[in-house]
């Protein structure tokens, strides 16, 4: 229970939000998505934080006492976490590759150039 | 006999395996890679219809514990596939929709190349939107919206020599990415709250109201799942990527990866929030719902491209299912279910008669096209199933699915004395006549008047093309035939599960664990169709009466004019149209053009929202986005 954390990660999906938003350059676009990403993954790792709590792993002497001494973090939101940043990686380069392909088409990574379907 | 509880997980990994094959070893060979592909895809369709019977007639619940993790001390811990018949119903349409262009691509993809990664991204869908229809765990459900959404982007970038492919890949990628995001936004703020991530538990956790964190998270996740459905304003991206996508992958956006976000929204308001009790649930629902239909069939009358024009109605359909969804009550839930099937159908066929066309002539713009019913009769006569179902025309399923909406609209309206649900049976009715013209359009200017000189040698599309599209029409006069069949058999166990969840939740968690949090059930009764209430007949009169007047007065009156130059041809009097082109059978694709000229103000603001600028339509979905999660928190209490 970090208060600024919570704070830092819903700015981050602001300012990754006002990105994807205002940013004409594709290529900034997509940094925005990957800072919403960021964003998200902050505040579930935050989630599973618990204050003075080690890794979740037991050592031999807490099972032969049958009692833990000490508490964890909670595990499952780190799982979370990483599986979500496999994703935003796969995001990130196959947003980019796309980039790439229009670059070449188009001769431009400019939103308003890149329009040819609209109506 | 094979355990049925393992169906779900062996039919998701055989999706994922068999896409790993074909890279493998189907690269070089096309042989190879269409045997993995049909086999696959029959095998799924298979392994579905083995899960019929237990779970539609028998009532019982398909649940299975990856790894064997089940609950401890009440606290499920593991991932859980879990499929009620809710579920199932849409497993079906998946299965079935993938089997269909699996078979239909064998003859419309033969010019392509590389189609060793198109048959590895198709079955990457497949067995992504299964999995997320057979799931019981949340951030499972997350992981699969993702794999769901790349398969979609590189498909629809498939053909990136197209005009505008790439581009309207990277507008979907971007709006689609952002509703991932707010779901993933939303789960983490669920399991924050209630620390678990399998939906039965969540179910019956947030059984009896919402906390401000939950209330949170039921907007982001409500908005992830209404992007992934292409509700207005999310719709963009949707209407570029059916556009320019090969037509078997069309089909199957339409018919299976929006219908993913429907079901995302029945899973989450009706079984897992519980939340279609709250009137600012319904109302958000249904006015989103109802500008859905009105914006997609009005742009839809715009379009002069055939699957452009068809992705619009797409969204419109989808419109009708998301107002069916939010009436909440059992009828609406019903009509919302049967016409997410019937759409599935109806406008898969349309695409992959839009899909014949294109085969056959290279072209799917509407002036160029033109008097193909002589050369494409069979084509022409599926088009025209396809046309009247989606029009809901008696005696074909959209007649039947469209009915029960109206109805359960009218009912609520009288029940809860709003005005507004009134209004949302007469706009239903309205934007049916709306498509009804928009497909007498498409019909003139593809399949009737004049044959243009380079399509003289245009031939009917293949048999292996031709065989999903009858299979289809005859599944959309069967479904308007037998719809009390369906409603017994399909429709009603969906409905009586979604609205009675302690099932669901004991079959996950062990029995007697609903009772704790008070979850108890309702009875349902199976929905009463009064196709012959003369009251109803008499309303819908009074409504087409005053529609007819509104187009009639708004149109021009040519009568007893004196006849200028340009009109002087009665040719074009006759349709209201001062369109003169060549080979333009009564202005082409422009028949409505008196409708579009009295509405030009509304076209021209229509059309400059449709920018095409991916910042743009980023902005649309925040704005979105924030006026739903603001409802969450302005009129929950």
């Amino acid at each position: 229970m970090i208060i600024v954390n919570y704070i830092a990660s819903i700015m981050l999906v602001v300012l990754g939000l006002y990105a994807v938003c205002t940013q004409k350059n594709l290529i900034k676009v997509v940094l925005g998505l990957s800072i919403i990403d960021y964003g998200v993954n902050l505040l579930i790792v935050s989630f599973g934080f618990s204050e003075g709590g080690t890794a979740p792993i037991y050592s031999m002497a807490d099972l032969l006492n049958g009692v833990a001494s000490h508490h964890f973090v909670d595990p499952v939101p780190q799982a979370l976490t990483l599986t979500s940043i496999v994703i935003g990686a796969c995001v990130d380069a196959m947003a980019l590759s796309l980039v790439v392909m229009i670059y070449r088409k188009y001769h431009s990574v400019n939103a308003d150039d890149v329009r040819r379907l609209q109506g | 006999m094979i355990n049925i509880n393992y169906l779900p997980v062996l039919s998701v990994m055989l999706c994922f395996l068999a896409a790993f094959f074909i890279e493998i070893f189907g690269s070089k060979i096309a042989g190879i890679r269409r045997f993995i592909t049909l086999v696959a895809t029959t095998a799924v369709l298979i392994m579905t219809g083995l899960m019929f019977k237990p779970i539609m007639l028998d009532g019982g619940i398909v649940a299975y514990w990856m790894g064997n993790w089940e609950p401890v001390n009440g606290y499920a811990i593991g991932i859980g596939y879990e499929v009620d018949a809710l579920g199932f119903a849409f497993t079906v349409l998946v299965a079935l929709t993938c089997w269909l262009s699996s078979v239909y691509a064998l003859g419309y993809m033969n010019r392509d190349h590389h189609m060793a990664h198109y048959d590895t991204l198709f079955l990457m869908l497949e067995g992504s939107v299964l999995g997320l229809t057979m799931t019981g765990d949340i951030f499972n459900m997350f992981v699969m919206i993702e794999i769901m959404t790349f398969a979609s982007v590189a498909l629809t970038a498939f053909r990136a020599k197209q005009e505008g492919a790439l581009e309207a890949a990277f507008k979907y990628l971007v709006i689609g990415s952002i509703g991932s995001s707010l779901n993933l936004l939303g789960i983490a703020m669920l399991y924050g709250e209630c620390h678990t991530l399998n939906m039965a538990q969540l179910s019956a956790l947030l059984y009896g109201g919402l906390t401000p964190t939950t209330a949170f998270a039921f907007g982001a996740i409500l908005a992830g799942f209404a992007v992934k459905a292409y509700i207005v304003p999310f719709h963009t991206p949707a209407a570029d990527a059916y556009a320019v996508a090969p037509a078997s992958i069309s089909m199957v956006f339409a018919g299976m990866v929006n219908k993913a976000g429907v079901y995302g929204l029945i899973r989450m308001v009706w079984i897992v929030f519980r939340a279609m009790d709250i009137k600012t649930i319904q109302i958000l629902l249904v006015v989103f719902g109802t500008v859905t239909m009105f914006i997609g069939v009005t742009m839809a009358l715009a379009q002069h491209e055939f699957k452009r024009l068809l992705a619009f109605h797409s969204i419109s359909q989808i419109g009708y299912v998301v107002t069916a969804i939010g009436l909440g009550s059992a009828l609406g839930l019903t009509g919302g279910i049967f016409h997410a099937v019937n759409h599935t159908l109806f406008k898969g066929l349309l695409f992959l008669c839009a899909g014949a066309v294109f085969y056959a002539t290279g072209t799917t713009n509407l002036d160029k096209l033109g008097g193909l019913s002589k050369k494409m009769p069979k084509t022409t006569f599926c088009f025209l199933i396809g046309a009247a179902a989606i029009s809901g025309l008696p005696p074909f399923n959209g007649f039947a699915s469209k009915w029960i909406i109206y109805q359960a609209a009218y009912e609520k309206a009288v029940e809860s004395n709003n005005f507004l649900f009134a209004i949302v049976t007469v706009a239903g009715l309205i934007v049916s006549v709306m498509t009804l013209a928009s497909f007498i359009k498409v019909t003139q200017a593809v399949f009737f008047g004049q044959l243009h000189e380079e399509h003289k040698d245009v031939k009917e599309a293949p048999v292996s093309m031709r065989i999903p599209m009858y299979i289809m029409s005859a599944l959309c006069l069967c479904g308007g035939l037998f719809y009390n069949v369906v409603n017994k058999f399909f429709l009603h166990p969906a409905v009586s599960t979604t609205v009675n969840v302690e099932a669901y939740i004991n079959r996950m968690m062990g029995d007697g664990y609903a009772a704790q949090y008070g979850v108890t059930n309702i009875a349902v009764e199976p929905a009463q169709f009064s196709f012959w209430n003369p009251l109803v007949w008499l309303a819908l009169f009074a409504v087409v009466f005053c529609a007819a007047a509104i187009v009639i007065l708004t149109g021009k009156r040519t009568r007893g004019k004196v006849l200028t130059p340009v009109n002087a041809d009665p040719k074009y009097a006759t349709f209201f149209s001062g369109e003169q082109e060549e080979f333009s059978q009564v202005g082409g694709s422009d028949l409505f053009w008196g409708f579009k000229k009295n509405w030009a103000g509304y076209y021209r603001v229509m059309t400059g929202l449709h920018s095409g600028n991916v910042n743009d339509y980023a902005t649309y979905t925040v704005i979105a986005v924030a006026i739903i999660v603001l409802c969450m928190f302005i009129f929950m209490r």
